[in-house]
């Protein structure tokens, strides 16, 4: 059945006749199944509510457990019990009407003068406000339309003391969460709640905001409670042939028991106070059924302790229906797998494991033109062929060696075959968390064997990927027009510049950039050999222009990978870069040009477009691998020797901060200390201190400049931005330094000191965390502590800000996915209102950047 | 009140603010193919805008000059 359209969609309260109409059967036993394990008549599985077990009839429309909807009961409570959601609704009614005449707490004439202004409210049409001269009660419409007409009236009524109509007194009204109501302090319980609510009229639902074509605030009190099919809450039969029961059938058994002792009390005559301990317990019933995690109301129990799903449980949140099954659907023609490296795919490429390329299916439609070709694949009996075949009817069906021939000589125009992964099919890899549009990108297939996917390293940082256990996902883009718009949109290689601030961010990295320098740098020269091996690893198969002693310099062999006739000239921190015609003529290779961010790689990309820039990563990463095999790049302990200078420096920057330290530590134990604007004198002395302190790394850092060079191979990696920070080498070989704990000196643990090791109020360097040794000595204990300290404080902080950053990121991408830039630059959303006049302030593309700079001189 | 008259009118970090003639907004509106009231909203209680004593419904034009370029934004003034 197909719906016409939709005009609109009205909610209302559901009234007790409409549950008796919508019922099928009255349910008056609070119990299942009986001891034969069939349905008990009047049970909660009563079989007009419509069956779940094959074999059996549905006794309300006959059908089948596959072709009956289920039916909903009803359970008739014998005393009424406040709905629980709408507590807060029978509060501001009880507020807003007369304890005795129960009208609305306003006069006839306050009633007439509001009206347009509530009409006006609930209906939306606030067209006409320009008209309203503010005359004081119009000044009170204007308010009512503004802050929304319960507010502003509710403010009036509560001032209200005397009823207007009946001149009554009125109570205080209190609501005690979740369902209890008091007037002047004593409770009026739900039956005298419903009586009041059945005594306003529906004249005065108006001015209360309610609509009295859908709903009387009766309803809000329940006397019938629905009970939804077996079909919502089927029971699971386990292995042993027991029955289990869903949640909700239980949470309804326990209705229907305590009402069914309320009622047996009542008729014998109980004392009230047994009755209203039950009824109370009925309402507690009620109350988690509709929603177990009320705030107020104790948490309803499994047997096993566990707390139940109840109605609400079953919506809400990331696990319930709206966000896992109505927003969240699974699909089809996905793969999910470990991933590794290759570097011989290019960073368009994606490496599938055979066995799911065979399982995945890409459409293939049969036109006049290819029918050969779709003969030819629909013969085949092995890998590459046709899994299912689709008729122009719609009608698909599974190929297998006997329908083979049938399904070929059927085959005609408008057939669509669907046949197995093959190379060159484009599929949209993606790993979570998908943070970026770079997080997903469409690569071209390479079934390759074994059973990972592969993909190559280069275009691991976008994904933010490593090899050490990572999956990724893979997608199939099934439509043809998907499948372009992937390839044109998508690729790899028109994605490496960053659409954030136009920086690369597919590049060589860590070896490869040590290899470039070993390539380029000012005496390097190959033989002849060595130049063919080294230009033949990349495919390249002709040899630059040799040097005068027949060598080839390595500038030389680099710049075969350059496009012909490029000119760039770049000062790159001291590292004057040259290019003329193609040629390399000055400079070294290094991470500015070709690492992250890389000006080489920028340059390429805007003036050569994403295939040059593609293939420059691609083989200058591995014509660099190849120098680094036949040069290698060593480090040994030897690297970290102190020569004598270091180990005197060491000593002498280490005393020269504890004495300022110690300085510092005298004159604020004397107060001669001045205190910062703003700080306290303690405050100032630690911030001075930590200063003082976290200059020794400074000057260790200068130290070991001055004295290493690029034999140092350690070093060496650091200047080319390879790997590894001078840090990294003056805690590895002088000092660790001070450690910090929430960017101050570590100072608790016990009173007054950070270990018992030390005099309470210890402010020395040593007591407050400065570590005196390096990795390469070894830690003292007490350093060791300060050093986890450290370590301890800096992992939290991390795992902490992920988690924030990660759900702040959430929040920006809902507010921000429907905005786009429109034909004029400026920045509109999906309502077509207007953001930016023009895009970020300039109208200018992150990644066109470098093209709009140059254009613009 | 007290804290509105704190506020400074003038301040090297607030941009230039200009009222828009009713005219004008109307081409402007019409440059964008955007309705005026769908533009950024500004409150009538806002001290730029009590200076230029705009009514709501007026648009503002606000010179803005940052690390990106210069440029005009534009406010349409509702009622506080």
């Amino acid at each position: 059945m197909q719906a016409e359209g939709i005009d609109y969609i009205r909610f209302t309260i559901v009234s007790p006749e409409t549950i008796k109409k919508m019922s099928v059967a009255k349910l008056i036993v609070p119990d299942t199944y009986n001891e034969d394990g069939y349905p008990i008549d009047g049970g909660l599985v009563d079989q007009r509510l419509g069956v779940i077990d094959p074999g059996l009839k549905c006794k309300t429309c006959g059908g089948r457990a596959k072709t009956c909807p289920g039916h909903f009961g009803h359970i008739e409570l014998v005393r009424p019990v406040i709905h629980p959601e709408f507590a807060k609704t029978i509060y501001l009614l009880l507020q807003s009407t007369c304890r005795q005449c129960h009208r609305v707490l306003l006069s006839e004439e306050q009633i007439t003068e509001l009206r347009p202004a509530i009409k006006s409210y609930v209906s939306e049409e606030d067209e006409e406000r320009e008209a309203i001269v503010p005359t004081d009660q119009q000044q009170m419409q204007q308010q009512v339309m503004d802050e929304g007409s319960k507010a502003v009236l509710l403010k009036k009524i509560r001032s209200v003391k005397k009823c207007p109509h009946c001149s009554a007194q009125q109570a205080k009204i209190k609501l005690e969460r979740p369902t209890y109501f008091y007037a002047d302090g004593n409770r009026i319980k739900p039956d005298e709640i419903r009586d009041w609510m059945q005594k306003i009229s529906d004249e005065d639902l108006e001015p209360l905001g309610m609509d009295k074509t859908a709903t009387r605030p009766e309803w809000l009190v329940l006397t019938t409670l629905m009970v939804p099919p077996v079909n919502v809450r089927p029971s699971i039969t386990l292995e042993s042939g027991e029955r289990s029961e869903d949640d909700l059938t239980h949470k309804l058994v326990d209705i229907m028991r305590i009402n069914q002792r309320l009622e047996q009390d009542i008729d014998a005559g109980a004392p009230q106070i047994i009755i209203d301990d039950l009824w109370e317990l009925l309402q507690y019933q009620v109350t988690t059924y509709f929603n177990n995690e009320t705030p107020g109301v104790p948490v309803a129990r499994h047997r096993s302790t566990r707390p139940l799903k109840t109605l609400a449980q079953r919506l809400k949140g990331k696990e319930g229906r709206l966000r896992y099954n109505l927003s969240g659907k699974r699909v089809n023609f996905s793969a999910r797998t470990v991933i590794s490296s290759d570097a011989s795919l290019t960073i368009n490429q994606v490496g599938i494991p055979r066995r799911i390329a065979e399982n995945l299916t890409v459409p293939f439609y049969v036109t006049l033109w290819n029918m050969e070709h779709a003969k030819a694949l629909l013969m085949r009996n092995e890998y590459p062929m046709v899994i299912n075949v689709i008729s122009r009817e719609g009608i698909r069906k599974r190929v297998a060696d006997t329908n083979r021939e049938e399904l070929i000589k059927a085959l005609a125009q408008g057939f669509v075959l669907e046949r197995q992964l093959v190379d060159g099919d484009i599929a949209l890899f993606n790993r979570q968390p998908t943070l970026h549009r770079l997080s997903i990108m469409a690569h071209t297939v390479k079934v390759l064997p074994g059973r990972t996917m592969r993909l190559h390293v280069s275009v691991a940082f976008p994904y933010n990927a490593d090899f050490d256990g990572d999956e990724m996902n893979l997608h199939v883009p099934q439509s043809i027009e998907a499948q372009a718009e992937a390839r044109y949109l998508m690729q790899p290689k028109d994605m490496i510049l960053s659409p954030r601030d136009g920086r690369t961010v597919m590049f060589t990295e860590e070896d490869e950039i040590a290899g470039a320098y070993f390539l380029t740098k000012d005496d390097a020269y190959f033989t002849k050999d060595e130049a063919c091996l080294m230009l033949s690893s990349i495919g390249i198969n002709e040899l630059p222009k040799a040097a005068k002693n027949g060598a080839y310099s390595g500038k030389s062999i680099f710049s075969m990978l350059l496009p012909k006739g490029m000119d760039f000239d770049e000062d790159v921190k001291g590292n004057h870069m040259v290019i003329k015609n193609g040629e390399l003529k000055e400079g070294i290779i290094d991470a500015k040009l070709i690492g992250l961010g890389g000006t080489l790689i920028q340059h390429i990309f805007s003036h050569y477009g994403s295939d040059a820039a593609m293939y420059f990563i691609l083989n200058s990463a591995k014509l660099s691998l190849r120098v680094l095999l036949m040069e290698g790049v060593t480090i040994s302990i030897r690297d970290y020797y102190n020569t004598e200078f270091v180990n005197n420096e060491r000593v002498r920057i280490i005393d020269e901060v504890t004495q300022k330290a110690a300085l510092l530590l005298e004159k604020y134990r004397n107060k001669q200390l001045e205190a910062l604007p703003g700080y306290t004198r303690k405050e100032t002395f630690e911030t001075e201190t930590l200063v003082a302190l976290e200059e020794a790394r400074a000057l260790a850092s200068k130290t070991l400049e001055k004295v290493l060079d690029r034999s140092n191979m350690a070093y060496l990696m650091v200047l080319v931005h390879a790997r590894g920070s001078v840090l990294n080498l003056v805690q590895t070989s002088m000092f660790l330094g001070q450690q910090a704990v929430r960017g101050k000196r570590p100072s608790r643990g016990y009173a007054g000191r950070t270990l018992p090791y030390f005099k309470r109020n210890d402010r020395s360097p040593l007591a407050r965390g400065f570590i005196r040794s390096s990795f390469f000595d070894g830690l003292s204990p007490v350093e060791f502590y300060m050093h986890a300290m450290g370590a301890r404080d800096s992992g939290m902080t991390k795992s902490l800000v992920t988690a924030v950053s990660g759900y702040l990121q959430r929040r920006l991408i809902n507010a921000l996915q429907d905005l786009y830039v429109d034909e004029n630059l400026s920045v509109k959303d999906a309502s077509g209102a207007l953001i930016q006049t023009i895009y970020g302030g300039d109208g200018i593309d992150p990644m066109q950047e470098q093209v709009a700079k140059e254009k613009r001189k | 009140m007290l804290t509105v008259c704190l506020l400074p009118y003038a301040y090297e970090l607030i941009p230039e603010h200009e009222l828009v003639s009713a005219s004008e907004a109307v081409k402007i509106s019409k440059k964008f193919g955007v309705p005026i009231e769908k533009f950024p909203k500004i409150l009538e209680s806002d001290p730029q805008v009590a200076k230029l004593a705009a009514k709501p419904g007026q648009l503002i034009a606000i010179h803005r000059e940052d690390p990106t370029g210069k440029y005009i934004y534009y406010r349409y003034v509702v009622r506080s």
